[in-house]
Protein backbone atom coordinates (compact mmCIF):
# COMPACT_ATOMS: atom_id res chain seq x y z
CA UNK A 1 0.00 0.00 0.00
CA UNK A 2 1.44 3.29 -1.17
CA UNK A 3 1.01 5.84 1.66
CA UNK A 4 0.41 9.80 1.23
CA UNK A 5 0.52 12.24 4.63
CA UNK A 6 -3.03 13.83 5.10
CA UNK A 7 -1.31 17.15 5.66
CA UNK A 8 2.34 18.51 4.13
CA UNK A 9 4.23 21.55 3.43
CA UNK A 10 3.89 22.58 7.25
CA UNK A 11 6.07 22.42 10.11
CA UNK A 12 4.96 22.02 13.95
CA UNK A 13 4.99 26.26 14.46
CA UNK A 14 3.10 26.58 11.51
CA UNK A 15 -0.30 28.16 10.69
CA UNK A 16 -2.76 26.41 9.13
CA UNK A 17 -5.48 28.67 8.62
CA UNK A 18 -6.54 32.15 9.71
CA UNK A 19 -10.37 31.97 11.17
CA UNK A 20 -11.76 35.32 12.53
CA UNK A 21 -8.48 36.64 12.84
CA UNK A 22 -6.99 34.35 15.13
CA UNK A 23 -4.10 32.39 13.79
CA UNK A 24 -4.91 28.42 13.70
CA UNK A 25 -1.56 26.62 14.52
CA UNK A 26 -0.78 23.16 13.23
CA UNK A 27 -1.31 21.37 16.57
CA UNK A 28 -4.54 22.93 17.35
CA UNK A 29 -5.55 21.94 14.22
CA UNK A 30 -4.53 18.41 14.61
CA UNK A 31 -6.16 18.73 18.16
CA UNK A 32 -9.88 19.84 16.45
CA UNK A 33 -9.66 17.46 13.75
CA UNK A 34 -9.02 14.82 16.72
CA UNK A 35 -12.41 15.97 18.04
CA UNK A 36 -14.50 15.60 14.89
CA UNK A 37 -12.82 12.12 14.43
CA UNK A 38 -13.68 11.05 16.95
CA UNK A 39 -17.24 12.07 16.84
CA UNK A 40 -17.83 10.18 13.38
CA UNK A 41 -19.86 7.37 13.33
CA UNK A 42 -18.21 3.92 11.91
CA UNK A 43 -19.36 3.04 7.99
CA UNK A 44 -20.70 6.58 8.13
CA UNK A 45 -20.24 8.75 4.44
CA UNK A 46 -20.14 12.63 5.12
CA UNK A 47 -22.71 14.82 3.40
CA UNK A 48 -20.40 17.88 4.48
CA UNK A 49 -22.87 20.93 3.66
CA UNK A 50 -20.70 23.02 6.01
CA UNK A 51 -20.75 27.00 5.65
CA UNK A 52 -17.89 27.39 7.37
CA UNK A 53 -14.67 26.70 5.77
CA UNK A 54 -12.64 25.53 8.77
CA UNK A 55 -15.72 23.24 9.87
CA UNK A 56 -15.55 21.70 5.96
CA UNK A 57 -12.01 21.39 6.28
CA UNK A 58 -12.12 19.51 9.94
CA UNK A 59 -14.92 17.33 8.58
CA UNK A 60 -12.94 16.47 5.35
CA UNK A 61 -9.93 15.54 7.12
CA UNK A 62 -11.08 13.54 9.84
CA UNK A 63 -13.49 11.72 7.51
CA UNK A 64 -10.25 11.43 5.66
CA UNK A 65 -8.65 10.33 8.55
CA UNK A 66 -11.39 7.36 9.07
CA UNK A 67 -11.74 6.18 6.05
CA UNK A 68 -15.18 8.01 5.49
CA UNK A 69 -15.43 9.34 2.35
CA UNK A 70 -17.31 12.66 1.43
CA UNK A 71 -19.99 13.09 -0.62
CA UNK A 72 -21.07 16.67 -2.41
CA UNK A 73 -24.25 17.20 -4.08
CA UNK A 74 -24.74 19.38 -7.22
CA UNK A 75 -26.76 21.81 -4.90
CA UNK A 76 -28.11 21.97 -1.15
CA UNK A 77 -31.62 21.54 -2.28
CA UNK A 78 -34.19 20.03 0.18
CA UNK A 79 -34.48 17.09 -2.60
CA UNK A 80 -31.41 16.56 -3.34
CA UNK A 81 -29.94 15.92 -0.11
CA UNK A 82 -32.92 13.51 0.51
CA UNK A 83 -32.29 11.84 -2.66
CA UNK A 84 -28.90 11.54 -1.63
CA UNK A 85 -29.49 10.41 1.74
CA UNK A 86 -31.66 7.62 0.14
CA UNK A 87 -29.14 6.47 -1.53
CA UNK A 88 -25.77 6.24 0.71
CA UNK A 89 -26.62 3.98 4.05
CA UNK A 90 -24.76 5.48 6.54
CA UNK A 91 -25.47 9.22 4.99
CA UNK A 92 -24.13 11.48 7.60
CA UNK A 93 -25.61 15.25 7.21
CA UNK A 94 -22.90 17.47 8.87
CA UNK A 95 -23.38 20.75 9.15
CA UNK A 96 -21.41 23.78 11.26
CA UNK A 97 -23.69 23.05 14.26
CA UNK A 98 -22.79 18.97 13.97
CA UNK A 99 -18.50 20.05 14.13
CA UNK A 100 -19.44 22.59 16.84
CA UNK A 101 -21.07 19.84 19.07
CA UNK A 102 -18.20 17.57 17.95
CA UNK A 103 -15.49 20.22 19.24
CA UNK A 104 -17.02 20.53 22.49
CA UNK A 105 -18.01 16.95 23.32
CA UNK A 106 -16.44 14.29 21.55
CA UNK A 107 -13.15 12.19 23.37
CA UNK A 108 -10.45 12.73 20.46
CA UNK A 109 -9.20 10.08 18.17
CA UNK A 110 -5.70 11.27 16.64
CA UNK A 111 -5.56 11.00 12.85
CA UNK A 112 -2.55 9.18 11.54
CA UNK A 113 0.05 10.39 9.81
CA UNK A 114 0.04 8.25 6.89
CA UNK A 115 -2.83 7.83 4.87
CA UNK A 116 -3.69 4.74 2.40
CA UNK A 117 -2.90 6.95 -1.21
CA UNK A 118 -5.89 5.35 -2.88
CA UNK A 119 -8.45 6.03 -0.31
CA UNK A 120 -11.51 7.08 -1.68
CA UNK A 121 -11.67 10.81 -0.44
CA UNK A 122 -14.40 12.57 -1.86
CA UNK A 123 -17.63 11.47 -4.38
CA UNK A 124 -18.59 15.01 -6.19
CA UNK A 125 -22.18 14.78 -8.19
CA UNK A 126 -23.22 16.77 -10.90
CA UNK A 127 -26.20 17.28 -12.81
CA UNK A 128 -26.12 14.90 -15.72
CA UNK A 129 -28.51 14.97 -18.72
CA UNK A 130 -30.01 12.06 -17.92
CA UNK A 131 -31.96 13.28 -14.99
CA UNK A 132 -30.03 11.40 -12.54
CA UNK A 133 -26.61 13.20 -10.96
CA UNK A 134 -23.28 11.78 -12.02
CA UNK A 135 -20.74 10.88 -9.13
CA UNK A 136 -17.10 11.62 -9.68
CA UNK A 137 -14.82 10.01 -7.03
CA UNK A 138 -11.64 11.20 -6.18
CA UNK A 139 -9.07 9.15 -4.34
CA UNK A 140 -6.52 11.06 -1.94
CA UNK A 141 -3.54 10.59 -4.78
CA UNK A 142 -5.48 12.31 -6.96
CA UNK A 143 -6.23 15.33 -5.14
CA UNK A 144 -2.52 15.63 -3.47
CA UNK A 145 -1.30 15.35 -6.60
CA UNK A 146 -3.65 18.25 -8.60
CA UNK A 147 -2.79 20.59 -5.17
CA UNK A 148 0.79 19.84 -6.11
CA UNK A 149 0.91 21.32 -9.76
CA UNK A 150 -1.40 23.98 -8.64
CA UNK A 151 1.22 24.61 -5.96
CA UNK A 152 4.01 24.74 -8.49
CA UNK A 153 2.56 26.11 -11.22
CA UNK A 154 1.21 29.31 -9.55
CA UNK A 155 3.19 32.06 -8.29
CA UNK A 156 3.02 31.31 -5.11
CA UNK A 157 5.87 33.49 -3.19
CA UNK A 158 8.19 31.63 -1.24
CA UNK A 159 7.34 30.74 2.49
CA UNK A 160 4.00 31.70 4.14
CA UNK A 161 1.02 32.97 2.10
CA UNK A 162 -2.42 33.61 2.88
CA UNK A 163 -5.59 32.67 0.80
CA UNK A 164 -8.67 34.26 0.73
CA UNK A 165 -11.55 32.93 -1.38
CA UNK A 166 -14.80 34.29 -2.11
CA UNK A 167 -16.10 30.21 -3.42
CA UNK A 168 -17.50 27.34 -1.55
CA UNK A 169 -15.58 24.41 -0.75
CA UNK A 170 -18.33 22.09 -2.06
CA UNK A 171 -17.21 22.01 -5.48
CA UNK A 172 -14.22 21.20 -7.45
CA UNK A 173 -12.60 24.36 -7.81
CA UNK A 174 -13.37 25.16 -4.27
CA UNK A 175 -12.34 22.03 -2.61
CA UNK A 176 -8.93 21.81 -4.51
CA UNK A 177 -7.71 25.65 -3.79
CA UNK A 178 -9.21 26.31 -0.64
CA UNK A 179 -9.17 22.88 1.19
CA UNK A 180 -6.94 20.37 -0.70
CA UNK A 181 -4.37 22.97 -1.58
CA UNK A 182 -3.95 24.50 2.52
CA UNK A 183 -3.71 20.49 3.96
CA UNK A 184 -1.08 19.13 1.27
CA UNK A 185 0.88 22.87 0.53
CA UNK A 186 1.64 24.91 3.93
CA UNK A 187 -0.56 27.15 2.04
CA UNK A 188 -3.14 29.06 4.69
CA UNK A 189 -6.43 29.82 3.82
CA UNK A 190 -8.91 32.48 5.52
CA UNK A 191 -12.05 30.07 6.82
CA UNK A 192 -14.22 32.77 5.66
CA UNK A 193 -16.07 33.35 2.89
CA UNK A 194 -16.45 37.11 1.80
CA UNK A 195 -19.32 37.46 -0.20
CA UNK A 196 -20.11 41.37 -0.89
CA UNK A 197 -17.15 43.83 -1.76
CA UNK A 198 -16.75 45.69 1.07
CA UNK A 199 -16.37 41.97 2.82
CA UNK A 200 -13.98 41.19 0.58
CA UNK A 201 -11.68 44.15 0.88
CA UNK A 202 -12.10 44.10 4.79
CA UNK A 203 -11.40 40.55 5.15
CA UNK A 204 -7.76 40.78 2.53
CA UNK A 205 -6.88 43.59 4.72
CA UNK A 206 -7.08 41.71 7.89
CA UNK A 207 -4.76 39.20 6.96
CA UNK A 208 -0.85 39.79 6.76
CA UNK A 209 0.41 39.96 3.30
CA UNK A 210 1.44 37.65 1.16
CA UNK A 211 -2.09 37.87 0.12
CA UNK A 212 -4.28 35.69 -2.91
CA UNK A 213 -7.27 36.46 -3.90
CA UNK A 214 -9.47 32.86 -4.49
CA UNK A 215 -12.70 34.40 -6.58
CA UNK A 216 -14.72 33.71 -9.82
CA UNK A 217 -15.58 35.85 -12.78
CA UNK A 218 -19.20 37.23 -10.80
CA UNK A 219 -17.35 38.47 -7.36
CA UNK A 220 -14.48 39.53 -9.43
CA UNK A 221 -16.73 41.56 -11.43
CA UNK A 222 -18.75 43.27 -8.47
CA UNK A 223 -15.27 43.88 -7.00
CA UNK A 224 -14.11 45.45 -9.47
CA UNK A 225 -17.08 47.80 -10.53
CA UNK A 226 -17.76 48.72 -6.56
CA UNK A 227 -14.70 50.99 -6.92
CA UNK A 228 -12.61 50.18 -4.12
CA UNK A 229 -9.39 50.37 -3.11
CA UNK A 230 -7.84 47.39 -2.47
CA UNK A 231 -4.89 45.73 -0.36
CA UNK A 232 -1.85 44.60 -2.04
CA UNK A 233 -1.89 41.02 -3.10
CA UNK A 234 0.04 38.76 -5.04
CA UNK A 235 -2.39 37.61 -7.78
CA UNK A 236 -5.91 36.83 -8.08
CA UNK A 237 -6.93 33.55 -9.22
CA UNK A 238 -10.44 33.31 -10.84
CA UNK A 239 -11.84 29.63 -11.99
CA UNK A 240 -15.20 28.04 -12.62
CA UNK A 241 -16.00 30.18 -15.96
CA UNK A 242 -14.11 31.63 -18.63
CA UNK A 243 -12.84 35.49 -17.49
CA UNK A 244 -13.92 37.77 -20.37
CA UNK A 245 -10.34 39.84 -21.36
CA UNK A 246 -11.97 43.05 -20.67
CA UNK A 247 -12.86 42.00 -17.09
CA UNK A 248 -9.51 40.84 -16.84
CA UNK A 249 -7.65 43.68 -17.74
CA UNK A 250 -10.33 46.02 -15.33
CA UNK A 251 -9.18 43.55 -12.44
CA UNK A 252 -5.44 43.52 -12.99
CA UNK A 253 -5.77 48.00 -12.69
CA UNK A 254 -7.83 47.44 -9.63
CA UNK A 255 -5.92 45.13 -7.82
CA UNK A 256 -2.67 46.04 -8.94
CA UNK A 257 -1.84 42.48 -9.56
CA UNK A 258 -1.93 39.90 -12.10
CA UNK A 259 -5.09 38.06 -12.60
CA UNK A 260 -4.84 34.21 -13.00
CA UNK A 261 -7.11 31.80 -14.45
CA UNK A 262 -7.62 27.95 -13.58
CA UNK A 263 -9.09 25.44 -16.53
CA UNK A 264 -10.57 22.15 -15.20
CA UNK A 265 -13.67 20.32 -14.71
CA UNK A 266 -15.27 18.33 -11.78
CA UNK A 267 -14.02 15.44 -13.60
CA UNK A 268 -10.38 16.49 -14.11
CA UNK A 269 -9.76 19.00 -11.51
CA UNK A 270 -7.34 21.99 -12.06
CA UNK A 271 -5.62 21.42 -15.63
CA UNK A 272 -4.36 24.31 -17.39
CA UNK A 273 -4.18 28.13 -16.80
CA UNK A 274 -3.67 31.30 -18.33
CA UNK A 275 -3.11 34.89 -17.89
CA UNK A 276 -5.85 36.41 -19.28
CA UNK A 277 -4.55 39.42 -20.03
CA UNK A 278 -1.56 37.63 -21.79
CA UNK A 279 -3.87 35.90 -24.62
CA UNK A 280 -6.44 32.97 -24.82
CA UNK A 281 -4.07 30.40 -24.92
CA UNK A 282 -4.15 27.66 -22.06
CA UNK A 283 -1.08 26.00 -21.08
CA UNK A 284 -1.71 22.56 -19.58
CA UNK A 285 -0.50 21.16 -16.21
CA UNK A 286 2.60 19.04 -16.49
CA UNK A 287 1.40 15.55 -17.62
CA UNK A 288 -1.85 16.91 -18.86
CA UNK A 289 -2.61 16.32 -23.04
CA UNK A 290 -5.88 18.14 -24.49
CA UNK A 291 -7.02 16.73 -27.65
CA UNK A 292 -9.49 17.56 -30.14
CA UNK A 293 -12.08 14.19 -30.57
CA UNK A 294 -15.05 14.16 -33.35
CA UNK A 295 -17.38 15.51 -30.94
CA UNK A 296 -15.42 17.87 -28.68
CA UNK A 297 -11.97 17.97 -26.94
CA UNK A 298 -10.63 15.28 -24.06
CA UNK A 299 -7.96 15.59 -21.54
CA UNK A 300 -5.39 12.96 -21.11
CA UNK A 301 -4.48 13.64 -17.21
CA UNK A 302 -1.46 11.43 -16.10
CA UNK A 303 -2.34 11.38 -12.06
CA UNK A 304 -6.20 10.91 -12.50
CA UNK A 305 -7.71 6.63 -12.76
CA UNK A 306 -9.09 6.93 -16.10
CA UNK A 307 -6.52 8.54 -17.78
CA UNK A 308 -8.31 9.73 -20.77
CA UNK A 309 -11.67 11.88 -19.72
CA UNK A 310 -13.61 14.00 -22.10
CA UNK A 311 -14.34 17.84 -21.66
CA UNK A 312 -17.25 20.07 -21.92
CA UNK A 313 -15.95 22.68 -24.36
CA UNK A 314 -14.79 22.60 -27.72
CA UNK A 315 -11.12 23.21 -28.12
CA UNK A 316 -8.46 23.92 -30.86
CA UNK A 317 -4.84 23.26 -29.93
CA UNK A 318 -1.89 24.33 -30.55
CA UNK A 319 1.73 22.64 -31.84
CA UNK A 320 3.29 23.06 -28.49
CA UNK A 321 0.23 21.84 -26.44
CA UNK A 322 -1.41 25.14 -25.36
CA UNK A 323 -4.80 25.32 -26.11
CA UNK A 324 -7.78 27.49 -26.56
CA UNK A 325 -11.51 26.96 -25.24
CA UNK A 326 -14.09 27.16 -28.89
CA UNK A 327 -17.14 27.02 -26.97
CA UNK A 328 -18.96 24.35 -24.84
CA UNK A 329 -21.42 21.56 -25.87
CA UNK A 330 -25.08 23.41 -26.84
CA UNK A 331 -26.76 21.33 -24.03
CA UNK A 332 -24.16 22.97 -20.92
CA UNK A 333 -25.13 26.31 -19.46
CA UNK A 334 -23.07 28.02 -16.73
CA UNK A 335 -24.51 30.46 -14.70
CA UNK A 336 -22.45 32.24 -11.78
CA UNK A 337 -19.88 29.43 -12.24
CA UNK A 338 -22.50 26.42 -11.18
CA UNK A 339 -22.97 24.13 -14.51
CA UNK A 340 -26.25 22.68 -15.53
CA UNK A 341 -27.51 20.62 -18.82
CA UNK A 342 -30.41 22.16 -20.54
CA UNK A 343 -32.03 18.53 -20.59
CA UNK A 344 -31.68 17.64 -17.54
CA UNK A 345 -33.38 21.11 -16.61
CA UNK A 346 -36.44 19.93 -19.11
CA UNK A 347 -36.57 16.83 -17.74
CA UNK A 348 -37.20 18.61 -14.21
CA UNK A 349 -39.14 20.99 -15.38
CA UNK A 350 -41.79 18.83 -17.29
CA UNK A 351 -41.48 16.44 -14.45
CA UNK A 352 -43.63 18.64 -12.17
CA UNK A 353 -47.36 17.55 -12.10
CA UNK A 354 -49.69 19.82 -14.21
CA UNK A 355 -46.88 20.93 -16.54
CA UNK A 356 -48.17 19.38 -20.06
CA UNK A 357 -45.12 21.17 -22.18
CA UNK A 358 -41.77 23.13 -21.17
CA UNK A 359 -38.60 24.32 -22.00
CA UNK A 360 -35.41 26.45 -20.50
CA UNK A 361 -34.17 28.78 -23.02
CA UNK A 362 -30.52 30.83 -22.55
CA UNK A 363 -31.26 34.32 -24.27
CA UNK A 364 -28.20 34.84 -26.96
CA UNK A 365 -25.41 37.53 -25.37
CA UNK A 366 -25.34 35.88 -22.31
CA UNK A 367 -22.76 36.99 -19.59
CA UNK A 368 -21.63 34.86 -16.35
CA UNK A 369 -25.16 36.82 -15.21
CA UNK A 370 -27.31 36.16 -17.60
CA UNK A 371 -31.01 33.90 -16.41
CA UNK A 372 -32.38 31.52 -18.28
CA UNK A 373 -36.18 32.02 -19.20
CA UNK A 374 -38.64 29.22 -19.47
CA UNK A 375 -42.07 28.66 -21.65
CA UNK A 376 -44.41 26.08 -19.58
CA UNK A 377 -47.60 24.63 -20.97
CA UNK A 378 -49.72 24.57 -17.65
CA UNK A 379 -53.01 25.62 -17.79
CA UNK A 380 -53.52 24.52 -14.20
CA UNK A 381 -51.13 26.38 -12.10
CA UNK A 382 -49.40 29.65 -11.68
CA UNK A 383 -46.32 30.93 -12.17
CA UNK A 384 -46.03 30.75 -8.27
CA UNK A 385 -46.74 27.03 -8.26
CA UNK A 386 -44.16 25.77 -10.94
CA UNK A 387 -41.42 28.07 -9.58
CA UNK A 388 -41.80 26.80 -5.98
CA UNK A 389 -41.37 23.21 -7.06
CA UNK A 390 -39.06 24.02 -9.16
CA UNK A 391 -36.91 25.41 -6.58
CA UNK A 392 -37.38 22.20 -4.31
CA UNK A 393 -35.18 20.19 -6.87
CA UNK A 394 -32.96 23.19 -8.52
CA UNK A 395 -30.26 25.60 -7.32
CA UNK A 396 -31.75 29.02 -7.50
CA UNK A 397 -29.17 30.00 -9.70
CA UNK A 398 -30.87 28.31 -13.00
CA UNK A 399 -34.87 29.22 -11.62
CA UNK A 400 -36.59 30.88 -14.94
CA UNK A 401 -36.36 34.94 -15.30
CA UNK A 402 -38.66 35.85 -16.61
CA UNK A 403 -40.86 32.53 -16.39
CA UNK A 404 -44.22 32.50 -19.22
CA UNK A 405 -46.94 30.30 -19.12
CA UNK A 406 -47.86 29.95 -23.01
CA UNK A 407 -50.56 28.25 -24.60
CA UNK A 408 -48.62 25.59 -27.05
CA UNK A 409 -44.40 25.67 -27.37
CA UNK A 410 -43.46 26.43 -31.26
CA UNK A 411 -42.78 22.72 -31.69
CA UNK A 412 -42.23 21.70 -35.59
CA UNK A 413 -43.73 18.48 -37.45
CA UNK A 414 -40.73 16.41 -36.25
CA UNK A 415 -42.07 17.76 -32.67
CA UNK A 416 -38.19 19.43 -31.98
CA UNK A 417 -37.96 22.75 -30.59
CA UNK A 418 -36.00 24.91 -32.81
CA UNK A 419 -33.64 28.01 -30.84
CA UNK A 420 -34.60 30.41 -33.71
CA UNK A 421 -38.62 29.55 -32.61
CA UNK A 422 -38.14 29.64 -29.15
CA UNK A 423 -36.42 32.80 -29.20
CA UNK A 424 -39.28 34.63 -31.40
CA UNK A 425 -41.57 33.57 -29.13
CA UNK A 426 -39.75 34.74 -26.09
CA UNK A 427 -38.98 38.47 -27.97
CA UNK A 428 -42.89 38.42 -28.47
CA UNK A 429 -43.63 37.85 -25.52
CA UNK A 430 -41.33 40.21 -24.23
CA UNK A 431 -42.77 43.12 -25.39
CA UNK A 432 -46.17 42.86 -24.32
CA UNK B 1 -50.16 43.29 2.91
CA UNK B 2 -49.36 46.56 4.69
CA UNK B 3 -48.72 49.67 2.75
CA UNK B 4 -44.95 50.32 1.50
CA UNK B 5 -43.70 53.76 3.11
CA UNK B 6 -41.75 55.96 0.90
CA UNK B 7 -38.20 54.81 1.11
CA UNK B 8 -39.61 51.03 0.22
CA UNK B 9 -41.38 52.44 -2.86
CA UNK B 10 -37.86 53.37 -4.16
CA UNK B 11 -36.23 50.47 -2.68
CA UNK B 12 -39.03 48.42 -4.42
CA UNK B 13 -38.07 50.08 -8.28
CA UNK B 14 -34.51 49.70 -7.42
CA UNK B 15 -35.02 46.08 -6.75
CA UNK B 16 -37.33 45.26 -9.46
CA UNK B 17 -35.08 47.86 -12.03
CA UNK B 18 -31.33 46.36 -11.15
CA UNK B 19 -32.97 42.59 -11.48
CA UNK B 20 -34.82 43.25 -14.33
CA UNK B 21 -37.94 41.59 -13.17
CA UNK B 22 -40.22 42.03 -15.73
CA UNK B 23 -42.76 40.20 -14.01
CA UNK B 24 -43.14 41.64 -10.83
CA UNK B 25 -44.83 45.11 -9.93
CA UNK B 26 -42.84 47.32 -7.61
CA UNK B 27 -45.96 48.02 -5.87
CA UNK B 28 -46.86 44.36 -5.19
CA UNK B 29 -43.54 43.56 -3.68
CA UNK B 30 -45.10 42.93 -0.11
CA UNK B 31 -42.84 44.96 2.43
CA UNK B 32 -42.89 42.02 4.96
CA UNK B 33 -42.37 39.09 2.87
CA UNK B 34 -39.30 37.21 2.12
CA UNK B 35 -37.06 38.92 -0.78
CA UNK B 36 -35.32 35.49 -0.66
CA UNK B 37 -35.71 31.79 -1.85
CA UNK B 38 -39.91 31.22 -1.18
CA UNK B 39 -40.79 35.41 -1.07
CA UNK B 40 -39.57 37.39 -4.93
CA UNK B 41 -37.18 34.02 -5.08
CA UNK B 42 -33.73 35.97 -5.59
CA UNK B 43 -30.58 34.62 -5.09
CA UNK B 44 -27.21 35.38 -4.42
CA UNK B 45 -26.53 36.65 -7.86
CA UNK B 46 -28.88 39.38 -7.38
CA UNK B 47 -27.60 39.65 -3.51
CA UNK B 48 -24.67 41.37 -5.62
CA UNK B 49 -26.27 43.02 -8.20
CA UNK B 50 -28.07 44.92 -5.72
CA UNK B 51 -25.40 45.79 -3.46
CA UNK B 52 -23.88 47.69 -6.36
CA UNK B 53 -27.16 49.72 -7.17
CA UNK B 54 -27.13 50.65 -3.59
CA UNK B 55 -23.66 51.85 -3.41
CA UNK B 56 -24.35 53.67 -6.23
CA UNK B 57 -27.63 55.18 -5.14
CA UNK B 58 -26.94 55.76 -1.59
CA UNK B 59 -23.66 55.89 -0.93
CA UNK B 60 -22.50 52.95 1.35
CA UNK B 61 -21.37 49.23 0.74
CA UNK B 62 -22.87 46.42 2.23
CA UNK B 63 -21.57 44.07 4.19
CA UNK B 64 -22.28 40.67 5.42
CA UNK B 65 -19.48 40.25 7.66
CA UNK B 66 -20.65 42.78 10.90
CA UNK B 67 -24.42 42.25 10.53
CA UNK B 68 -26.57 39.68 9.83
CA UNK B 69 -26.82 39.17 6.02
CA UNK B 70 -30.24 37.37 6.30
CA UNK B 71 -31.75 39.73 8.65
CA UNK B 72 -30.94 42.42 6.52
CA UNK B 73 -32.15 41.13 3.18
CA UNK B 74 -35.43 39.40 4.94
CA UNK B 75 -37.70 41.86 3.47
CA UNK B 76 -38.19 44.71 1.45
CA UNK B 77 -38.64 46.13 4.93
CA UNK B 78 -35.36 45.34 6.25
CA UNK B 79 -33.52 46.17 3.14
CA UNK B 80 -35.42 49.65 3.42
CA UNK B 81 -34.44 50.59 7.59
CA UNK B 82 -30.69 49.01 6.90
CA UNK B 83 -30.95 51.73 3.77
CA UNK B 84 -31.83 54.40 5.97
CA UNK B 85 -29.72 53.98 8.50
CA UNK B 86 -26.37 53.78 6.54
CA UNK B 87 -27.14 55.90 3.69
CA UNK B 88 -24.56 58.84 2.52
CA UNK B 89 -27.01 60.29 0.04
Amino acid sequence: MSTLPLIAGARERDIIAWHEGLALTLPQFQDDVARVAGALPDGACLINLCENRYAFLLAFAAGLSRGLQTLLPPNRSEQTVADLLAEHAGGQVIDDAWVNAALADAAPLPPPQLIDADRLAVTLFTSGSTGRPSAHRKRWRALFAGAELTRRRLPFPDGPCNLLATVPPQHMFGLETTIVLPLVSGLRIDTGRPFFPADVQARLAALPPPRVLVTTPLHLRACVEAGLRWPAVEFVLSATAPLPVELAAKAEAAFAAPVLEIYGSTETGAIATRRTTNGPLWTPYPGVRITPTEDGACAEVAHLDDLRQPLNDLVEVEADGRFRLLGRSADLINIAGKRASLADLNLKLQAIEGVLDGVFVMPDHADERTRLCALVVAPSLSNQDILERLRRVLDPAFLPRPLYRVEALPRNAAGKLPRQALLDMLHTLGRD
Amino acid sequence: MTAQLPLEQEVARLIVDTLNLEDVVPEDIDPEAPLFGEGLGLDSIDALELALAISRTYGFQLRADDANNAQIFSSLRALSQHIERHRTQ
